[in-house]
C-alpha cells in the first residue's frame, strides 16, 4: 500500500462524524449574519459568544457570592421586582436552593433585528445550591433549545398563549417571570428565586470594586481589544478587565475554549475581590449602587433571605462550582435548533430535585 | 494562483497518486456538492444578502468538521468549524469569484486556525504513536474499521506526522485528508504550486521512511525526543 493511501486510511480511523451540536455553530454564524445587508459585523458576532460566557461567569459569581452581599444593602434600590410564577408550581422537597439566572446584554441587542424588547438573554443558568451548601451546580440551558412555553403574561399584563418556541423567546416576550415559569414546567424543579444580570454593567462593576487583581503568565498586547499589559500580578480596571475578557487572538492559543478558561479565571479573581467587600462598607455601598442598576430579582429575594443565603454560602468554595449543560440534540423539525434529550435531561433534573447532584 | 498549464499536470499527478479507482470511496469526505448554485454565486449573493452565506455552512460544515476532527480531535473541531465560517463570512468580499468551488478557500481558513493548535495536534499524534488503537477508537463499528487496516502502521504514521514541520504537514494533510489537488492546496495556502510540490515530496519522503523502517522509534523521525 502506498504511503498516501495508508495515510488516508489512518485519517479515516481518526475521523469523527459531525455531532448534533454542530447546529449551534450554524446559529452562531446566523447571529453574525444578522447585520445590515452588505455591512459585516464579524467582531460583534465573534464576541457574542464571549459575552455569553462572560455573562455566564459573571452571573454565577453574582449568584454565588456577589449578589447576596450586594442585595443585603441594595435591595431597596432594585426597581420593579419580578413576580414569581402564578398557578401550579413544583413542590419544594428539601432545603436545596435553586436560582434561575439570566445573563442579558442590552448593549449588544441587535439593532437591526427589530424583534422583541431591547435586552436579549444570552445566557440561561439554573444554579443549584445543595441543602448543606457544600455543592454548587450550574446548569446551562442552551438558549436555542426548542421548548413548550406555558401561557404567560408579558410585563404589561397582556396574556400570551402557550406555544412551542426557542426557550429564550420566553424572555423576549414575557420577561423574567415567563422564563421562570417555563423552566419550572420543563424541569419539574422548584425554582426558588430568579435573578437577571445585565452584563452591560460589567465595566462599571469592576471599577466599583476598585479593580480586580490578576496574575498574567505572559505580557498581553492585543490591539483589537485595545489592551497592553505587562506580565505578572496587577490590578485591572473596568476597561482593562473587559479587554482581557474579550481578547482572543493574542492570548493563549486563540480558541474559544482558551478564552472561556481565561474568563473563568478572571471571574474567580473577581469573586475573591467581591468577597473582600464584606469588610469594606464604603466600597460595598459604591459597588451596590453600581450593581443595583444592572440586577433585577424577584420580590421573594428580600433582605432577610439574602442575608441567610449569604451566610450559608460563606464557607462554600467558589472554585468548587460544577458546570453542566442540559443534554441536547438537534430539533427534529429544524436541525438548526436544539431540543432537550428527554431521558438524559429528566435524569439530570431528578438529581437537582433530589439534591443529589 | 491562476489555472494555467500547471493545472493539467497537477490533475495528472493527482490521479497518478492512485486517487481514482479503489480509493474513490475516500472522496465521500469532500465530494463536491450536487446542488445547482455554485459556491461563487452564493458568495456573490452574500455580499448583498448575508443570509445566503448560511448555505455554505450547510454544504461544507460537515466536511470541515471531519477534516479538523482528524487533526485535532472532536473537542476542538466544533468550535473551530464555527470560527472558520465566521472568518470566511468576514472575508467574503475578498473572495475571488472566478473560482466556483469555495472548498480550497474554506480549507485554507480552517488550516490557519488549526495551526493555532499546533501543540494539541502534535500531542495528539504523539499519543497515537504510543498508545494502542483502543485509546482513540470509541465504538465497536469504528473498531472494526480500525482492525481492517494495518494497525502496525499506525505508530509509524503518527510518529511521522508529529515530526513534520507544520508547513509540510499542512500540505500533506490537505492532499491526503482534505482531498485537494496541488493547485487547490496552492490556492488554500496562498503559496506557489511549486512550493506545494516540494513540501509534499519532502513530507512524503519522511512518511515513507517511517513506514519502511520497522522501528518507528528511529531517531531521525523523532525530533521531539525528550
Amino acid at each position: 500500500m502506498d504511503d498516501l493511501r495508508m495515510l488516508r486510511r489512518f485519517g479515516e480511523e481518526l475521523e469523527h462524524e459531525p455531532p448534533a451540536t454542530l447546529a449551534r455553530q450554524r446559529q452562531r454564524l446566523l447571529d453574525g449574519l444578522s447585520g445590515a445587508p452588505g455591512r459585516p459585523r464579524p467582531r460583534l458576532s465573534r464576541w457574542t459568544l464571549g459575552w455569553a460566557m462572560a455573562g455566564l461567569a459573571a452571573g454565577v459569581t453574582a449568584a454565588v457570592l456577589v449578589a447576596p452581599s450586594v442585595l443585603l444593602e441594595g435591595l431597596g434600590r432594585v426597581a420593579d421586582p419580578v413576580p414569581s410564577p402564578a398557578g401550579d408550581r413544583p413542590a419544594k422537597p428539601n432545603g436545596a436552593l435553586n436560582v434561575l439566572l439570566l445573563g442579558t446584554d442590552s448593549r449588544a441587542a441587535s439593532p437591526s433585528a427589530g424583534r422583541g424588547p431591547g435586552a436579549r438573554s444570552d445566557t440561561m443558568l439554573l444554579v443549584h445550591l445543595s441543602a448543606n451548601r457544600g455543592k454548587v451546580g450550574v446548569i446551562s440551558i442552551p438558549r436555542d433549545s426548542m421548548a413548550r412555553i406555558p401561557a404567560c403574561a408579558d410585563p404589561a399584563g397582556t396574556p400570551l398563549p402557550a406555544r412551542t418556541d426557542m426557550i429564550n423567546s420566553a424572555f423576549a416576550t414575557g420577561g423574567l417571570s415567563c422564563v421562570w415559569k417555563t423552566v419550572e414546567s420543563l424541569t419539574g424543579v422548584r425554582v426558588d428565586h430568579a435573578l437577571e444580570v445585565d452584563f452591560s454593567g460589567f465595566k462599571g462593576m469592576v471599577n466599583a470594586l476598585g479593580g480586580v487583581e490578576v496574575t498574567l503568565p505572559e505580557p498581553v498586547n492585543d490591539p483589537k481589544a485595545k489592551l497592553r499589559l505587562p506580565k505578572g500580578k496587577q490590578t485591572l480596571n473596568g476597561d482593562q478587565a473587559l479587554g482581557y475578557m474579550r481578547a482572543r487572538y493574542t492570548l493563549g492559543d486563540g480558541s474559544d475554549l482558551e478564552r472561556i478558561k481565561r474568563q473563568q479565571r478572571f471571574m474567580r479573581a473577581l469573586a475573591k475581590q467581591a468577597g473582600k467587600l464584606r469588610t469594606d462598607p464604603a466600597r460595598l455601598s459604591a459597588f451596590v449602587a453600581e450593581a443595583g442598576k444592572w440586577i433585577k430579582t424577584d420580590a421573594g429575594l428580600d433582605l432577610a433571605t439574602m442575608q441567610a443565603i449569604a451566610r450559608s454560602l460563606e464557607r462554600t468554595d467558589p472554585g468548587a462550582v460544577e458546570f453542566v449543560t442540559v443534554p441536547v440534540r438537534p430539533y427534529a423539525a429544524d436541525p438548526n435548533r436544539l431540543e432537550w434529550d428527554d431521558s438524559a435531561a429528566k435524569n439530570l433534573f431528578a438529581r437537582v430535585r433530589n439534591d443529589t447532584m | 494562483m491562476n489555472p494555467s498549464g500547471d493545472l493539467w499536470r497537477d490533475i495528472a499527478d493527482h490521479f497518478s497518486d492512485g486517487k481514482a479507482g479503489p480509493d474513490a470511496m475516500v472522496h465521500r469526505m469532500t465530494a463536491p456538492p450536487t446542488t445547482e448554485t455554485r459556491d461563487c454565486d452564493l458568495l456573490h449573493e452574500s455580499r448583498t444578502r448575508p443570509e445566503a452565506f448560511a448555505a455554505l455552512f450547510d454544504r461544507y460544515s460537515g466536511m470541515l468538521y471531519r477534516y479538523v476532527s482528524r487533526r485535532l480531535g472532536p473537542e476542538v473541531a466544533e468550535d473551530l468549524v464555527g470560527e472558520t465560517f465566521l472568518v470566511a463570512f468576514d472575508r467574503r468580499s475578498r473572495y475571488d469569484l472566478s473560482y466556483p468551488d469555495a472548498r480550497p478557500w474554506l480549507f485554507g481558513i480552517a488550516t490557519k486556525l488549526v495551526s493555532r493548535h499546533h501543540r494539541t495536534e502534535a500531542a495528539r499524534y504523539r499519543a497515537l504513536q504510543r498508545s494502542p488503537a483502543e485509546d482513540t477508537v470509541e465504538n465497536p463499528e469504528e473498531r472494526v474499521v480500525a482492525e481492517v487496516t494495518a494497525l502496525t502502521s499506525r505508530p509509524a504514521l503518527a510518529s511521522a506526522l508529529a515530526g513534520l514541520p507544520s508547513k509540510d504537514r499542512d500540505v500533506l494533510l490537505l492532499i491526503a485528508w482534505g482531498d485537494l489537488s496541488y493547485e487547490e492546496v496552492a490556492r488554500s495556502l496562498g503559496i506557489p504550486v511549486g512550493t506545494v510540490r516540494s513540501r509534499l515530496s519532502r513530507a512524503r519522503r519522511k512518511v515513507r521512511a517511517a513506514l519502511g523502517d520497522t522501528n518507528p522509534m528511529h531517531e531521525e523521525e523523532r525530533p521531539w525526543t525528550t
